[in-house]
């Protein structure tokens, strides 16, 4: 019986078993996917923290200990490649005298190299101009002493007299904040900044020239990776060696661990990626099963009937039951094994094999349970509805095809408007929070992640899609003779049954909107996501590189405005700004101070209103064209300094003329807290007429390009050789590969692909699949129709009718529960973004491509099913 | 009456299904003319090519071989007026009412509501079901199905009613009282009637007698088919 049964579903329902059998591959592919996408974007995540660490760990022997034995034993732990000792002098300043005036700058730091330190530690330290070895001065220092390889400088020690040095480079150091940290401190207590002058000298003249100073010996540690590919397992194996090092030292030094900083951060961004993958994942694989769900609901009715005719013929609710079961595994299996092999494909293209499973067992366990979740999709749509109708059903009720008449439970419960104001108490939770979705304070081993604020986005979807089925229901229920005027030029007579039809099959009709509905918000709330993510990532790298490209003018060196017009005739730039960069003194603070031409500072570089608080972008920088002494500071600033809008603000800046420190009146206007070319910590932006007047200098610290968004490495080629050595060129391509968090390394675009294709495919299957399995059902209607006399134009006529509704009511639907989820979802995810968001990006391109592939498989299961109404009617009545 | 009178003609006509080894012959060869007001049974048992000589006459089918012309009615698509179909399995429309199923031929006929809403509560009345004008199909006995099929083409009033084994899903009783609503529907709308069955007691009450076997019909009294 089993196999008579089996082989009449695959000859004869083959094409709903194929659809049932598609909506559980695609569930299954896209757990499968973004799964094993997970796994490897957490091991790319690890990778990529391991390799921003110039120094894998900085010990700090601690007053009292013996330095040599200190490096004995670090040397010998395990897992260490190399140990270098380095030494660290405070001293009261430098000094150095050019073209007739001297320069003194305030405290600075000596630190003393061993001669192998940079090739051992590449990563550490970079060479801006002269040699890589001997005296070299830091960037800023080499600025304040106006000084340059081959110049001599003074060493101003403390209680002793200065000695002299002769500048053989000007280096910078990337990593300043972690060389200088303060080992073993708590966060709270590290220096906000690394110190303003810095030089650098080869251990042997360090201890020549300041051997007889206090100074500190500090190991760099370069180790092994650890074996551990997610973030936070790394993390607690390198944590767990560090504590175990120290333990050995039994005090004589202090572990700074920056590898389990870095490990800290991306097991954070690892937790992000794991929420992404459960925000963005999670509800296509519930809409891939309330697709499948559909499917098979559509052919309930005819299921009913096989089942009252089975019953009628004696065969046992068992014997049922156990058909039901054989047809639930068919489906479950092939639509495992179809999606389990889309799966592959799409990994394959939108990640490549190689960024796509970290490895064959990881890959294996994702696909192996994204198929199980096929079984069970396929038992919860296809098994439970067969059983249930079996037991609670008589077979002159299983006879009925319009059914439920009456609303749902549901309905009458305001469930949908309950879910809605819980979506909004949990979206206002989260915001009392600021959005933290994972919390991960320093140096403590566990990260937890706020999976409640989940609920805000899954409530809003739900809700809004009960809320749509209602008004749906409400609409076809009361609105007859709208729906009448609507499909008339369509139905031509048969309007006003055709409009009663379509009432009287609300609930059918209501269901298929809301699959629909939810599908289109699915697609456009990632789409949405994802563009925004872009546009801020794409902020990102040009808030760090400045514009398209940018070009800095080696240190010391001073160079005009006016060299803006040579480069903007290099081919491929569009518009050049001069940036001003000096540093002023805010109290006993040394900030760094902008200088920009408030009305064409836009023209070369993006300026997001986000990156401002007291306005607008554009009022701010009006306010700075409008009063030339406004300043705008950072929050920290204002905190600092309790300053109020208008209040007078003195700043020390070097005077250009006399070389010395003089204080400028500027008054507060606002705050920033993003700037192109900005540190992130505290800095000043003012107008650059104003700065250049008070100081005597116009001289420009960076020059903004503006390429049109195309082609800067070539432009940058250009640039460069422009320029040759007198300036530094940086392209944004390039900054976009250095900058962001591990999450932007992880390779987004893929992912970005992968979920949009499949959020396309749904949207489409949603329209096309579910429309086409309910016209199926309504083929001997049309028959019917066409014996009594309907013309062609008639029947296809009910056919787009219905279509049209599906695609009016989804498409519109959807797009109010997506304009909805989408804000709530960049509002909840604010944490994955950086800089924040000022406004949501809109993927109109990608919006018009899903729209048209929805309207396009409606219109092609219509179309599919007018043609098969047009079909000799009594061949259509016999076929069913 | 000569032939130019008859409402349809079938000469030599024959309807297979499938191809080569697998094709079925449903009917052979058949000749037959059905003359305005006539009475018809055509007799015969299950799979004896009953049903598919309806829908040729119906037009519903296409002949493979021969021809069916229906001189005595109007050319497609409006021929479809004149003829009123009853099937045998169930030919409601699901999603429409008792009432809109009735009228819908009048409404495809684009007869203006006021119209199609009396003629349907007239053809509901006469086979005693205007209280379910408002139900859902889903809502009746196969019986009272059956009926509104019937009031169907009462409403619709043509001029050839084909009933396929109108009373297969029927009891007895059930069965007399829908030949006895037929007969009358046929009388006051002056149409012929074709009944297909394999009941004698149904195709005695019908003037005329055809006999299907094995594809073949055969007009003539005397060969008996049916047990």
């Amino acid at each position: 019986m089993i196999i008579t049964w089996l082989g009449g579903l695959l000859s004869r329902r083959l094409g709903r078993l194929l659809a049932v059998s598609a909506g559980i591959a695609l569930a299954v592919a896209l757990i499968a996917a973004l799964g094993a996408f997970l796994t490897a974007s957490q091991s790319t995540m690890t990778a990529r923290a391991l390799r921003s660490v110039a120094v894998d760990w900085q010990v700090e022997v601690q007053p009292g200990a013996n330095p040599a034995e200190v490096l004995r034993r670090v040397t010998a732990a395990p897992d260490v490649i190399a140990a270098r000792p380095l030494q660290f002098a405070s001293v009261k300043g430098f000094q150095a005298t050019n073209g007739g005036t001297t320069q003194t700058t305030g405290a600075g730091v000596v630190v003393g190299l061993p001669s192998d330190y940079r090739s051992t530690f590449p990563q550490q330290i970079r060479t801006l101009s002269g040699a890589d070895t001997g005296v070299l001065l830091g960037q800023q220092t080499a600025a304040n002493l106006r000084s340059r390889p081959g110049d001599t400088i003074r060493i101003q020690r403390a209680g002793r007299p200065a000695v002299v040095a002769t500048v053989t480079g000007v280096v910078d150091l990337p990593l300043a904040d972690t060389l200088f940290q303060k080992v073993g401190a708590p966060p709270q207590s590290q220096p906000s900044a690394p110190p303003d002058n810095l030089l650098l000298l080869p251990s042997a003249t360090f201890s020549r020239l300041l051997g007889n100073s206090p100074f500190k010996v500090q190991i760099h540690v370069a180790r092994r990776p650890p074996a551990q590919s997610s973030p936070e397992a790394a993390y607690q194996a390198v944590v767990g060696a560090g504590r175990n090092l120290e333990a050995q030292l039994a005090g004589g030094a202090l572990v700074g661990n920056n590898v389990a900083a870095a490990l800290d951060a991306a097991r954070s961004d690892a937790a992000y990626a794991q929420m992404l993958f459960l925000f963005l994942g999670l509800p296509g694989a519930v809409l891939a099963a309330l697709l499948t769900a559909a499917l098979v609901g559509a052919g309930a009715s005819r299921r009913r009937n096989e089942q009252a005719l089975l019953r009628t013929r004696g065969l046992a609710q068992r014997r049922i039951g156990q058909l039901a079961v054989v047809e639930a595994l068919v489906v479950g299996v092939a639509g495992g094994l179809f999606g389990v092999v889309a799966a592959l494909i799409a990994g394959r293209i939108a990640f490549g094999p190689a960024s796509f499973g970290i490895s064959t067992a990881a890959t294996a366990m994702w696909f192996a349970g994204a198929f199980v979740v096929g079984l069970l999709i396929a038992g919860l749509v296809v098994l439970v509805p067969a059983l249930r109708d079996l037991r609670g059903l008589t077979v002159a009720d299983a006879r009925r095809s319009i059914r439920g008449r009456t609303n749902p439970w549901w309905m009458r419960a305001g469930v949908d408007l309950i879910l809605l104001a819980g979506a909004v108490g949990v979206f206002i939770a989260s915001s009392r929070n600021k959005y933290t979705l994972v919390f991960a304070p320093e140096g403590v081993p566990t990260i937890s992640v706020s999976y409640w604020a989940f609920l805000g986005p899954a409530l809003l979807w739900l809700g809004g899609a009960l809320l749509l089925w209602r008004l749906a229901i409400m609409a076809l229920a009361h609105g007859r003779r709208p729906l009448a005027r609507l499909i008339a030029p369509l139905t031509g007579r048969l309007a006003q049954p055709g409009a009663a039809a379509l009432t009287r099959q609300r609930h059918l009709l209501a269901r298929s909107i809301v699959l629909l509905g939810l599908a289109v918000s699915f697609a456009v709330s990632t789409a949405v996501f994802n563009a925004t993510y872009r546009q801020q990532a794409e902020a990102d790298a040009q808030l760090s590189n400045g514009a398209d490209v940018t070009v800095t003018p080696a240190p010391g060196s001073r160079t005009s405005p006016r060299e803006a017009a040579v480069l903007a005739a290099t081919r491929g730039v569009r518009e050049v700004e001069p940036l001003q960069h000096r540093f002023a003194y805010v109290g006993a603070d040394l900030q760094d101070l902008y200088g920009v031409q408030p009305a064409t500072i836009t023209s070369a570089t993006a300026l997001q209103d986000a990156y401002f608080q007291g306005g607008s972008a554009a009022q701010l920088m009006n306010v700075l064209a409008a009063n030339p002494d406004a300043v705008l500071v950072s929050a920290e600033t204002v905190q600092d300094f309790q300053l109020n809008p208008g209040d007078l603000l003195n700043l020390r800046i070097q005077d250009d003329t006399t070389k010395k420190m003089r204080t400028i009146p500027f008054h507060y206007a606002g705050i920033v807290n993003e700037f192109p070319t900005a540190p992130r910590d505290s800095f000043l932006v003012a107008n650059a007429n104003y700065l250049a007047q008070q100081t005597g200098s116009d001289a420009v610290g960076a020059f903004l390009i503006d390429t049109g968004g195309r082609n800067q490495p070539a432009v940058a080629a250009a640039l460069r050789h422009e320029v040759g050595t007198r300036a530094t060129v940086t392209d944004i391509s390039h900054v976009r590969a250095e900058v962001g968090s591990s999450l932007t390394s992880v390779n987004l675009a893929g992912l970005t692909r992968l979920e949009l294709t499949f959020a396309v495919l749904l949207a489409a299957a949603a329209g096309g699949l579910v429309l086409a399995a309910g016209l199926a059902e309504r083929r001997r209607s049309l028959a019917i129709i066409s014996v009594l006399g309907g013309r062609r134009r008639q029947l296809r006529g009910l056919v787009l009718s219905e279509a049209a509704v599906v695609t009016i009511g989804g498409l519109s639907g959807g797009a109010l529960v997506a304009w909805g989820l989408s804000v709530m979802l960049v509002k909840v995810l604010t944490g994955v973004f950086d800089p924040p968001p000022s406004v949501i990006a809109v993927p109109v391109g990608y919006l018009g491509i899903a729209v048209v592939a929805v309207v396009a498989a409606l219109t092609a299961a219509a179309f599919a099913a007018a043609r098969t109404s047009t079909r000799p009617p009594v061949e259509e009545l016999r076929e069913l | 009456m000569t032939s130019g009178d008859a409402l349809v003609i079938c000469e030599g006509v024959s309807r297979v299904f499938g191809t080569g080894s697998r094709a079925v012959v449903a009917v052979h060869g058949t000749s037959c003319v059905i003359e305005p007001g006539g009475r018809v049974a055509v007799i015969g048992s299950s799979g004896s090519g009953k049903s598919t000589l309806l829908h040729l006459i119906a037009g519903l089918e296409q002949p493979t071989v021969g021809s069916v012309t229906w001189p005595g009615l109007p050319l497609a698509p409006d021929r479809a007026f004149e003829i009123g179909v009853v099937f045998q399995s169930p030919s409601l429309v699901p999603a429409l009412t008792v009432e809109e199923n009735v009228a819908l031929p009048l409404i495809l006929a684009d007869t203006p509501e006021g119209e199609w809403r009396s003629r349907a509560a007239e053809a509901l009345g006469a086979v005693g079901l205007d209280d379910l004008a408002g139900r859902l199909p889903e809502e009746l006995s196969g019986g009272q199905g059956q009926r509104v099929a019937v009031a169907r083409v009462l409403a619709q009033r043509p001029r050839l009613v084909l009933a396929d084994e109108p009373t297969g899903q029927l009891d007895r009783a059930s069965g007399q009282h829908l030949i006895d609503v037929l007969l009358r529907t046929a009388s006051q709308i002056g149409a012929a009637l074709v009944v297909s069955t394999h009941d004698r007691t149904v195709a005695d009450r019908l003037e005329t007698h055809w006999y299907m076997h094995e594809g073949r019909l055969h007009t003539s009294s005397g060969e008996r088919i049916l047990s």
